[in-house]
């Protein structure tokens, strides 16, 4: 369905004023969409949107500056490199919990908003029996900034298996949280979808030889997880395995 | 990389805001160029520079700073896939960073459809006009605020809460107590008169 068919575009009669609104952000939800798809196509629509995008850009400028918390950079870089940034080390201790960007960003839990990702989020990952004559522990603790601990993942390597148990994770509204093995230098894995409450995932074979230098991510997907197979959202949570 | 370093040094210098003017645009437009070209050092260069005032343009729209972070995470991961398509002949590097935090926080605060309890900002033109903390071009920018002005109130009001801080066309019917169409004219017509005044600058 090209939608092209039919009536004129909306646009049509006063293409520079929707343009002009286009920047604005004041089409309403129908119209922006089209707009924004026949600006592919259309060259003159791209020009008209520039024109404004440079006319009204000193007004954006007039926003005061907000120095953004050093994680954001952090999830940048984690994203354009394919795996989340290593966490800070130490800690580790007799506490048997390595406790990975700790203290990094104080949410603010401004009422309601984006309460789903101002939750505090901690996966442990420690692993199954431990096979006779060999270390093959591994765990990490990952929350966000130190909130309550929401999530619990416990991967067993010699069964394969990923355990997960929610505590007080909450998923955006529409969206699904996605759990991601990120090896050294390696594409993320997905090792699926994290639940409401408790949930079995399978480790993929790949894997179960072992999860030295390898990290954990988490990031938010739409309902149903990342339909490329790779991270597509904000990486919310990442952070580092360890060997016990 | 000698860019990264200026723009930091200006940075500096002008505590912590970033000093207006062409040069600097030509460092930005640099920065992305190499963006395009894969180098992580640019993009960081590129973060550090513009991060702060983009964090300040997302935060305004989406009044959530969790959600403001996420977007400007969006945002630069963004400009390290789609650097290539910038177009140093179409507009400003300023602009181009600025249209694609903007959009970002317009889809994520129509999405999130929160309703709006705060009181606008008061002081987006006299910010304009003051020209200590601007990116844009000071041309460019007087010329904004000079315009801005001869717009009729009303229509200057809708046009500055939309572009400064998303807000829709219903949002303005409300606070103005008018039908959003009545709206909808208000706002081509002082982006009219708008682009009149300053083309005839």
């Amino acid at each position: 369905m090209s939608g092209d068919a039919g009536a004129p575009p909306f646009w049509a009669e006063d293409p520079d004023g929707a343009a002009g609104e286009y920047v604005l952000g004041t089409l309403d939800a129908a119209e922006r969409a089209a707009f924004a798809r026949a600006l592919e196509r259309d060259a003159a629509l791209r020009a008209a949107v520039a024109a404004w995008e440079a006319r009204l850009a000193p007004l954006a400028a007039a926003a005061p500056a907000v120095a953004p918390d050093p994680r954001v950079w952090a999830a940048v870089e984690a994203r354009i490199a394919g795996r989340p940034e290593a966490g800070e080390g130490g800690d580790i201790g007799g506490a048997r919990i390595l406790r990975l960007e700790r203290g990094l960003r104080r949410w603010r839990l401004a009422a309601g908003a984006a309460a789903a990702l101002a939750a505090g989020l901690a996966l442990w990952i420690a692993a199954g029996p431990r096979p006779a004559g060999e270390t093959a522990q591994y765990l990490a603790v990952v929350d966000r900034g130190g909130g309550l601990p929401a999530l619990i993942v416990r991967v067993d390597l010699a069964g394969g298996s990923v355990q997960v148990r929610s505590l007080a994770a909450e998923t955006p509204p529409d969206h699904s949280l996605e759990l991601w093995y990120v090896g050294a230098g390696a594409a993320p894995r997905s090792l699926g979808l994290v639940g409401a409450a408790e949930g079995r995932l399978t480790l993929p074979a790949a894997l179960r030889t072992g999860l030295e230098g390898a990290s954990l991510a988490v990031s938010v997907e739409p309902k149903g997880g990342s339909p490329t197979g790779a991270p597509t959202g904000p990486v919310v949570y990442s952070g580092k395995l360890v060997r016990e | 990389m000698r860019t990264t370093a200026r723009i930091r040094r200006t940075a500096q210098g002008s505590g912590g805001s970033v000093e207006a003017g062409a040069q600097r645009d030509a460092d930005l437009a640099r920065l992305i160029r190499a963006v395009a070209g894969g180098d992580r050092v640019a993009l960081r260069g590129l973060y550090e520079a513009t991060a702060p005032k983009l964090l300040g343009i997302l935060l305004r729209i989406l009044r959530d700073q969790g959600a403001a972070e996420d977007a400007l995470q969006e945002v630069f991961v963004r400009v390290w896939q789609r650097a290539d398509s910038y177009d140093p002949g179409s507009g400003a590097a300023f602009a181009w960073l600025a249209a694609i935090a903007r959009h970002r926080a317009i889809d994520g605060v129509r999405q999130r459809k929160a309703a709006r309890l705060d009181a606008p900002d008061e002081g987006w033109l006299e910010r304009l006009a003051d020209d200590r903390d601007g990116e844009a071009d000071l041309a460019r920018r007087d010329a904004l605020a000079r315009c801005l002005d001869a717009v009729d109130g009303p229509q200057r009001d809708c046009l500055v809460l939309a572009y400064c801080e998303g807000w829709s066309r219903e949002e303005l019917a409300a606070r103005h107590d008018r039908p959003v169409n009545t709206i909808k004219t208000w706002l081509r017509r002082g982006l009219t008169s708008l682009r009149g005044c300053l083309e005839g600058a």
